[in-house]
């Protein structure tokens, strides 16, 4: 491998012997077996050679120790990429010569959880699932994305966070409040009440301009605006058990929250029209914690417990011919068990008024108790990857929900024209309701197979379908242009080129936080 | 016209290739496939109850660095298989592929999300490496202990007898000279180990006091060959495994019942590998005695006051059973905790990590004998969670585990007992 040339590299030595000052000896790595576990991702880019190993991974404790590390990556020019538990890898694969990794393993503290004032200091690597769990004891609680809860719950809160429970909490990026964060160039910077108070991250806006726009934009900064250390986070009210409650055994566990509390409905509709019109009026009545209009191949992606599960109820078209315009809708008492009375009674007369049917009953009963819970707290959400491998997404896109229909069947073409190497997924289009319907979220999500021979062919698709996206994204809302590359076909078109590539040479005058990530200022 | 559904061209997307031979071509799809989703490092997220207690895999919670998980498993073996990367490109591989306790925590996490066999990859993994490089210096008086002794201990066989002398007068059963329904199947551990041998004796009197026509083979007993097969030396796996079956077939039992984890685990599941088929019921000694307590044939005499923790030792739980894709995870869960709440005064406490998210004792996978300092570690980890559920003992009933855990907690500032299932349910006879 290439790194044993770099080993003995004169320059090497001197930027591991910095790091081992800074960190000590068994804190950083450069030998091939471990950088050779630092590149590997769920796209196709490691089988396409399009990402290397890092050259160094490093293990840094606390916030100085990330400012040391970020002022050698300085001091040498070398670009480093900040990861939290490295989940997926989606932007943390290094695709430049002389990466460094910084591995957060050894900050995984919760802070504090304020029980009173609702809210917990996390450091990168506390998963969303461990803030679940402390929550949940103290009758708070945050979301989880769908995919997945071993996420860093600080990455979680800076990308999308469009998870089940946003329709009545908000997108995760707007429950961040103070945050500790080292800049590129290694300044420490904190915002909100930690700016006045180090130990007290209550508050989130300012002093002066509200900086947390520059880390979450809309799919994060990806690692391209330094490291967040600490960060606190909004959590909310809960009405269910302190534990989560699970029956079974692994693959076949269910979950069912108190019925008192929560109550699933899956409502299916003649049209697409149909359904987001049933979403409009859940929201204006203000009901519900969860509101989803799924694809079909969701229903089925987090549900089959095997392969042969899978392709099997597939081909009998199961999920196809029940749920196709369906509509997920967790009522939640938040206040009392008279609550969700009253919200039942809403939602049925909702349902009658716009024409909803309820999903067969053997449907539902097969489908909710394994896997409706996981929009509340995910723990099957890389299931996506088992039909096939991997899955691809397109069309990331935020809109108001009228304009998502127009959005996920763009959607629907693009999968069309590109079957195969897409594989059979009955029109993927998932509509999530955020803010009681204020907006909707669209994505279009399918299988593909994931073959090194027909991989090079794929990617042509792909890089088609990206530009298509990227155009379509100057008619129908906003999307999320996921980092470096999206950023750079984007920026210039949504004029925010100059603003984005001011900040970036301002704080990240050597260019080393995850290059090209999030822009390249010379390009 | 229906249009025709577009389903993956290669047919193991379709159904998992359970019965292909374990090969590199099968080590490889299950290594590509590996989508770096990070479940393998993670409690189950429905299962997760606290941050302390949320992760599963030991190696990758002590060495932090991703190449020391399944993740960086499924990465190392790609790149070998690839020829990206060389059993001796770097001596650290020996450290990720052998400071791994094959505890299947990340196996068991793994298969809720697809269908794969990680502890069987690593398997491959250090067998492979061990063709290329040769056994592990570490490792080196247990080998030679099976090849002279067919033992793990270093001891002759002449006294792997030595503790059913003591029972002289209660007339066990020579399996070599008559015949028995049930074979007690001893093991190495508990058989050699005099530290571990009030339990052996405890179980042997428990069983004659319920009138079981069983045996035991004596100085005739082999090592079952789980410690070869779980430090990659699989041809002596295959022949001491082979030696055993052809040997228990011949018996004519019905049931073999062994008392030790990793014996249970390796005949009842690894065996099935072989090519000749077992004719006998695989039980641990646990699931016996519950048959004999639901049907109210044990009588305690005693009340025995005690809060206790169960510590579920891998090869008896989430490794205790042959995989099906799509089947649960079964392994021998409740049986003990019924005996246990069977028991006069025992009140059970659960740790958070139970069942198949179990967190190892650290004994398993060749650590125990090779890699002290990080076996020790792990199972500090789990007397910790086990302190924490205030109880006054952990109790658990795999030798590996006892002895680890016991060595584990040593120097620990609070310290916690740790007694063997079938010694608490004789204090109670």
């Amino acid at each position: 491998m290439a790194k044993k040339n770099t080993q003995n590299n004169e320059r090497h030595q001197q930027i591991l012997q910095a790091f081992q000052a800074a960190l000590g000896i068994e804190n950083v790595k450069d030998n091939p077996a471990t950088m050779n576990a630092y590149f590997g991702d769920w796209l196709p880019p490691k089988l396409l050679g399009m990402s290397m190993p890092p050259e160094f991974v490093v293990l840094p404790s606390s916030t100085l120790e990330v400012q040391a590390v970020i002022k050698i990556c300085n001091r040498f020019k070398v670009p480093f990429i900040p990861v939290g538990s490295n989940q997926w890898s989606l932007t943390g694969s290094p695709n430049r010569q002389g990466t460094v990794i910084i591995d957060c393993k050894r900050m995984g503290k919760i802070h504090e959880i304020d029980e009173k004032n609702m809210y917990a200091v996390i450091e990168p690597l506390v998963t969303l699932a461990q803030l679940q769990a402390e929550a949940y004891k103290r009758g708070l609680y945050i979301g989880s994305p769908e995919a997945s809860a071993t996420a860093s719950a600080i990455a979680g809160h800076c990308f999308q966070g469009m998870w089940g429970v946003g329709y009545r909490l908000g997108v995760a990026y707007r429950n961040i409040l103070g945050i500790e964060w080292v800049l590129p160039n290694g300044e420490i910077l904190r915002t909100g009440s930690f700016a006045q108070d180090a130990h007290n991250g209550f508050w989130g806006e300012g002093p002066g301009p509200d900086l947390r726009g520059m880390l979450r934009g809309y799919a994060g900064a990806m690692g391209g605006f330094g490291m967040v250390t600490k960060m606190a986070v909004k959590l909310h009210p809960y009405p269910g058990p302190k534990t989560w409650p699970v029956k079974g055994t692994i693959p076949n566990q269910i979950s069912v929250l108190p019925e008192d509390r929560f109550k699933w409905y899956i409502i299916k509709y003649d049209s697409l029209e149909g359904a987001i019109n049933f979403m409009y009026e859940i929201g204006k009545a203000e009901i519900a914690g969860v509101v989803q209009k799924w694809p079909t191949v969701y229903y089925i992606w987090w549900w089959a417990n095997s392969n042969e599960q899978y392709w099997t109820e597939w081909q009998k078209r199961t999920f196809q011919d029940n749920v196709k315009n369906a509509v997920g809708v967790c009522l939640w008492g938040f206040t009392s068990a008279k609550q969700l009375e009253y919200e039942k009674r809403v939602l049925e007369d909702i349902i009658k008024e716009t024409g909803g049917k309820p999903i067969k009953q053997e449907v539902f009963d097969l489908w909710v108790p394994r896997t409706a819970n996981n929009w509340i707290r995910d723990t099957h959400g890389s299931r996506m990857m088992r039909p096939s491998g991997t899955f691809l997404a397109l069309r990331l896109q935020t809109d108001t929900l009228k304009y998502s229909i127009d959005h996920v069947r763009q959607g629907y073409a693009w999968v069309e024209k590109f079957s195969p190497p897409i594989l059979d997924c009955d029109g993927p289009d998932w509509i999530g309701g955020y803010d009681f319907g204020h907006f909707g979220f669209g994505e279009t999500d399918f299988p593909v197979e994931k073959r090194a021979d027909d991989i090079g062919d794929l990617m042509n698709k792909l890089l088609a379908m990206t530009k298509e996206d990227v155009q379509n994204g100057l008619e129908n809302g906003v999307g999320p242009f996921l980092g470096g590359p999206y950023h750079q076909m984007a920026a210039p078109v949504f004029n925010y080129e100059n603003l984005l590539k001011s900040i970036k040479k301002a704080i990240d005058p050597n260019f080393v936080s995850n290059p090209p990530h999030n822009i390249d200022p010379n390009a | 016209m229906a249009k025709e559904m577009l389903l993956p061209k290669d047919p193991r997307y379709l159904k998992y290739p359970l019965d292909a031979p374990f090969d590199k071509e099968k080590a490889r799809w299950i290594a590509f496939n590996c989508s770096r989703c990070s479940v393998c490092k993670w409690v189950n997220s429905w299962q997760v109850k606290s941050a302390r207690y949320a992760r599963i895999c030991p190696q990758h919670t002590r060495y932090l660095y991703d190449s020391h998980s399944g993740q960086g498993k499924c990465d190392l073996a790609l790149a070998i298989i690839d020829g990206k990367m060389k059993w001796d490109d770097d001596p650290e591989i020996k450290d990720i592929l052998f400071r791994c306790t094959m505890c299947g925590g990340c196996d068991a996490m793994d298969k809720n999300i697809r269908d794969a066999e990680l502890v069987k990859l690593y398997r491959w993994m250090r067998s492979e490496y061990i063709k290329a490089m040769g056994p592990l210096p570490e490792h080196k008086n247990l080998i030679d202990s099976l090849k002279q002794y067919d033992n793990v201990w270093l001891q002759p066989r002449s006294k792997r007898n030595a503790w059913a002398q003591d029972l002289k007068n209660l007339g066990i059963k020579d399996l070599n000279k008559e015949k028995a329904d049930v074979l007690l199947f001893v093991g190495c551990t508990y058989g050699l180990s005099q530290e571990l041998k009030p339990t052996i004796l405890n179980i042997a009197k428990i069983l004659k006091q319920n009138k079981v026509d069983f045996g035991i083979l004596g100085d005739k007993e082999l090592c079952c060959g789980s410690p070869p097969d779980k430090i990659g030396l699989l041809d002596e796996f295959e022949r001491l495994a082979t030696a055993n079956v052809k040997r228990f077939n011949e018996l004519g039992i019905s049931t073999l019942i062994t008392p030790c984890a990793g014996c249970y685990g390796t005949i009842r599941v690894e065996y099935d590998e072989l090519p000749v088929k077992k004719q006998f019921e695989v039980l641990h000694v646990s699931e016996y005695l519950d048959r004999l307590v639901a049907d109210k044939k044990i009588n305690y005499q005693r009340e025995v006051p005690l809060t206790v923790t169960w510590h579920d030792p891998c090869h008896m739980g989430r490794m205790g059973r042959p995989y099906v894709p799509g089947k649960d995870l079964e392994g021998v869960y409740d049986e003990p905790r019924r005996i246990l709440k069977s028991i006069p005064g025992v009140e059970l406490v659960e740790m958070e990590r139970i069942r198949e998210y179990a967190w190892c004792c650290g004994g398993g996978g060749g650590a125990f004998t090779g890699f002290k300092d990080f076996a020790q570690w792990t199972a500090r980890e789990r007397l910790t969670e086990a302190k924490d559920t205030g109880a006054d003992i952990l109790v658990t009933s795999c030798p590996w585990c006892e002895s680890n855990l016991r060595a584990g907690g040593i120097g620990m500032d609070e310290k916690m007992e740790i007694r063997n299932l079938f010694d608490l349910m004789m204090q109670a006879l």
